[in-house]
């Protein structure tokens, strides 16, 4: 049980982080709007945070299953 | 300028995620924890990522922006030609369009999904930039549209009393007659202006 649960704080944690990352790249962007940062805070800044997004529902989703919450 | 507000929230976001980031493991353990973390990790980053985004669509469109790439400057510098026809000329110095977005104002379908389309077309812009080859002479990608113009003017007592405009303003209205193509106002940009450097400067 304990295991299954540092597997879900990790896979949470790299939720976490990758979101982390996706609003990094759009706080680097907003300092300096050019059409190269703007496409950059578009095209990897948020997907990055919806990829996070995903990751973290991806593991919330395997919690309850686990508890049979669902 | 910049936009404070967003970069206030970016950081808001960045730090909230950084504090669940260490308070996964005990916040996990609780209901409220979990909402917290649903809420922290999932909601406030993507809330924050729709105010950047937006926040980059109105930054786009400002003059500074357009004019980060060299192929623009010289369009830049074409505001502020000392000719009196030269429309973009024109319209920058007696400040009919708002200078922080003077490109846009003109260079903008005002249609539904002209904002997305002029965008669109920014993204072919870049990709010219960074991997194709740059036209000797920077066009349009269709011809001009006279709705666009007709946007501002259509009603405005400059316009419809003016009296070349008088006898065709149903054909300026429908299309029929375009400001362009009817050969009277012609020079978008005064590019020969640019090149003999006759620039106007406000004192």
């Amino acid at each position: 049980m304990a295991g299954e649960m540092n597997v879900h704080v990790r896979s949470m944690r790299r939720a976490a982080v990758v979101g982390g990352a996706g609003l990094i790249v759009q706080l680097a962007a907003s300092f300096y709007w050019t059409p190269l940062t703007f496409i950059g805070s578009a095209v990897v800044g948020l997907p990055l945070v919806g990829i996070g997004a995903l990751l973290f529902l991806r593991s919330a989703f395997r919690i309850m299953k686990e508890r049979g919450a669902l | 300028m910049l936009p404070i507000l967003i970069i206030f929230a970016l950081l808001a976001g960045l730090a909230i995620v950084a504090l669940l980031f260490f308070g996964i493991e005990p916040l996990s353990q609780s209901r409220w924890g979990r909402i917290s973390l649903l809420v922290g990790i999932v909601a406030v980053p993507l809330l924050v990522s729709a105010g950047s985004l937006s926040t980059g669509f109105h930054q786009s469109s400002r003059t500074s922006f357009c004019l980060s790439c060299h192929e623009m400057q010289r369009y830049g510098m074409s505001l502020f030609a000392d000719n009196r026809n030269a429309l973009s000329a024109v319209h920058y110095q007696n400040r009919a369009v708002d200078r922080d977005s003077t490109c846009y104002s003109c260079h903008a379908d005002y249609a539904m999904f002209g904002d997305a389309k002029a965008k669109l077309n920014g993204l072919r812009h870049v990709w010219v930039h960074y991997f194709g080859q740059v036209p000797e002479k920077i066009s349009l990608y269709q011809p001009y549209k006279s709705a666009n113009c007709l946007h501002c003017h259509e009603d405005a007592r400059r316009f419809v009393e003016a009296p070349p405009h008088r006898p065709i303003l149903g054909s300026l209205y429908d299309g029929t007659t375009g400001c362009f193509a009817s050969g009277c106002h012609n020079v978008a940009h005064d590019m020969k202006a640019v090149d003999e450097h006759r620039l106007w400067q406000a004192k």
